[in-house]
């Protein structure tokens, strides 16, 4: 559903990904790893369309999204959930209104919030935590919040930029549970993350950016749920 | 309620300060741009009553036919530099001058109609003709005496008083549209000022709705509304306290200015014009609002 080719991405002299080359089939769950620098929050980036590449292809569902008019980022975006390291959730709203704050953007009528919401809010186990401002949560029930703003809307496709970043590895681990889940139900992930134990125990594919390019790529070996996705 | 007009309401709810700074200062700029209104209107109509008095009164014989003085009326009628040629006759005279003398019973019982001569009476299109005219009319075989009563006591004629009048009018008009405009700047300034504020302040939410796919229309929409409270209000509070203030002084005005209409004597075509003032109110409100809110986004926007 996903396919990058021969993407480069500078900033002026930096160059932050050059010739990028891979593949992201449906329901599929990538990390992609590498040291500070490497160029993974850049990649997301450019999937989001925040950055354009200075060349290359991103094709998303047979689309390619560097060509999109800027009038259709809204929509880009709308089928792509995303999660952030620092959750980004907005202080001044409950938990509730975080959630349909996604599905206003969207513009599915009001009488369709409540079903939805309270689903996802049930999923990710904030139910009881609807009416409470984010000042008031921890931080795993921070991203568990900016998880399900990404997922109300239903996305096909989620992105995370380092969600386990600020949180302990008790409360990662569990997080990453809820994203195994999300992924058995048919979602693709793309995780870009530096946690080693995590992408160990998880045992994905991992693509691997060094400098700006892929180092390596698991990809062959991901069908095959015995084998571990390389360092 | 709609999402954004709701998200507005807690903007203003949060920020209580901001919302009063600029409710104020729109109202101010309304209550005058009400009162300028007003004073204009009035002004013009004071200049209007002037203008159309009749300034030249041409006194009949006695003793002459009805056919007579019609002709003479349709001839000064046909005449293109008069206007509004009315008759008068005797016992109108009279009525006019009893009520002129009610307050004193002495002068108006010491009359009777046979002394006040019949008249035709008119304004001219403009004040320059009037000795041609005077001069025309003297020869007219049942006229008697031709006044040219444009001098309202002392020496000043009518049209001193009608250029006065206008120049003041016309002070009104420029001095107080400037002030109206000054004023209206301010305003807009002020909230470009304040929603410039709000969208600072919401900068972190506006990165989020952004990435997660929100339109610029969504994201716009509550600060929109936001302004749009701001001047609806403003402009209904502005435009309240200066019908009050008026309809306060009403009472006053039409005793001082006795048959001058300075404001609309019936009730009903007085709030006909202060209908008439909220409604145009309401669309420069609107606009500085919409433009206002637009212009700090996009400058947000470009930084
Ligand atoms: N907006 C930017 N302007 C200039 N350089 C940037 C910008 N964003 C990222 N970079 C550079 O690109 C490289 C990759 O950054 P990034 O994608 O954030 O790495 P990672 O997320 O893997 O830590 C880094 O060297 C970074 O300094
Ligand atoms: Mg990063």
């Amino acid at each position: 559903m996903l396919k990058l080719e021969n993407v480069t991405k500078t900033f002026g002299k930096i160059v932050a990904l050059k010739d990028i080359n891979f593949n992201i089939g449906d329901s599929e769950f990538v990390f992609i790893t590498g040291a500070s620098g490497a160029g993974k929050t850049t990649l997301l980036r450019l999937m989001l369309r925040e950055l354009l590449p200075d060349s290359g292809k991103i094709e998303l569902d047979k689309e390619d999204i560097t060509k999109l008019p800027s009038k259709q980022i809204p929509r880009l975006r709308q089928k792509i959930g995303v999660v952030f390291q620092d959750f980004k959730v907005l202080g001044e709203r409950t938990i509730k209104e975080n959630v349909e704050v996604a599905l206003a953007v969207i513009g599915l009528p009001k009488n369709d919030w409540e079903a939805r919401v309270e689903h996802v809010l049930k999923l990710v186990g904030l139910t009881d935590r609807a009416d409470l401002f984010p000042a008031q949560l921890s931080g795993g029930e921070l991203q568990r919040v900016s998880l399900a703003r990404a997922l109300v809307v239903n996305p096909k496709i989620i992105l995370a930029d380092e969600p386990t970043g600020n949180l302990d590895w008790e409360t990662a681990d569990k997080l990453m549970d809820l994203f195994e889940k999300i992924n058995s139900e048919g979602k693709s992930i793309i995780m870009a993350t530096h946690n080693k134990l995590i992408i160990d125990k998880m045992n994905k594919r991992v693509i691997e950016l060094k400098e700006g390019g892929v180092f390596s790529d698991s990809e062959s070996k991901v069908k095959t749920k015995s084998e571990k996705g390389k360092k | 309620m709609n999402i954004h007009i709701k998200t507005a309401w807690d903007h203003v709810r949060r920020a209580p300060f901001q919302a009063m700074a600029a409710i104020f200062v729109l109202t101010i700029t309304f209550f005058v741009i009400t009162i300028i209104t007003i004073l204009g209107y009035s002004s013009s109509q004071v200049l209007k009553y002037f203008e159309t008095r009749p300034q030249v009164i041409t006194f009949l014989k006695d003793d002459i036919t009805p056919e007579k003085i019609s002709a003479l009326q349709n001839k000064l009628e046909a005449d293109n530099r008069v206007s509004e040629v009315s008759y008068i006759s005797k016992e109108q005279a009279l009525e006019i001058y009893k009520k002129a003398t009610a307050g004193n019973p002495l002068l108006s019982e010491l009359v009777s109609p046979s002394i006040f001569p019949a008249s035709l009476e008119f304004s001219l299109v403009d004040l320059s003709y009037a000795n041609d005219l005077i001069e025309e009319i003297k020869g007219e075989e049942i006229v008697d005496q031709v006044g040219f009563t444009a001098s309202l006591g002392g020496e000043e004629t009518l049209s001193d008083v009608v250029n006065r009048l206008r120049t003041f009018s016309n002070y009104i008009k420029i001095g107080g549209g400037a002030f109206a405009l000054l004023l209206t700047s301010t305003s807009f300034l002020v909230l470009i000022v304040i929603i410039g504020m709000r969208m600072t302040s919401r900068r972190g939410e506006i990165e989020v709705l952004d990435l997660i796919g929100a339109t610029p229309g969504f994201i716009r929409s509550p600060i929109i509304y936001e302004a749009i409270i701001y001047a609806i209000t403003g402009v209904f509070i502005g435009w309240l306290i200066a019908l009050l203030l008026v309809l306060y002084a009403t009472p006053s005005l039409i005793s001082y200015f006795g048959e001058i209409p300075v404001v609309p004597k019936d009730t009903l075509k007085l709030f006909g014009l202060f209908g008439l003032i909220l409604g145009a109110e309401f669309l420069i409100g609107l606009f500085l609002a919409v433009s206002g809110s637009i212009l700090a986004v996009l400058r947000v926007k470009r930084k």
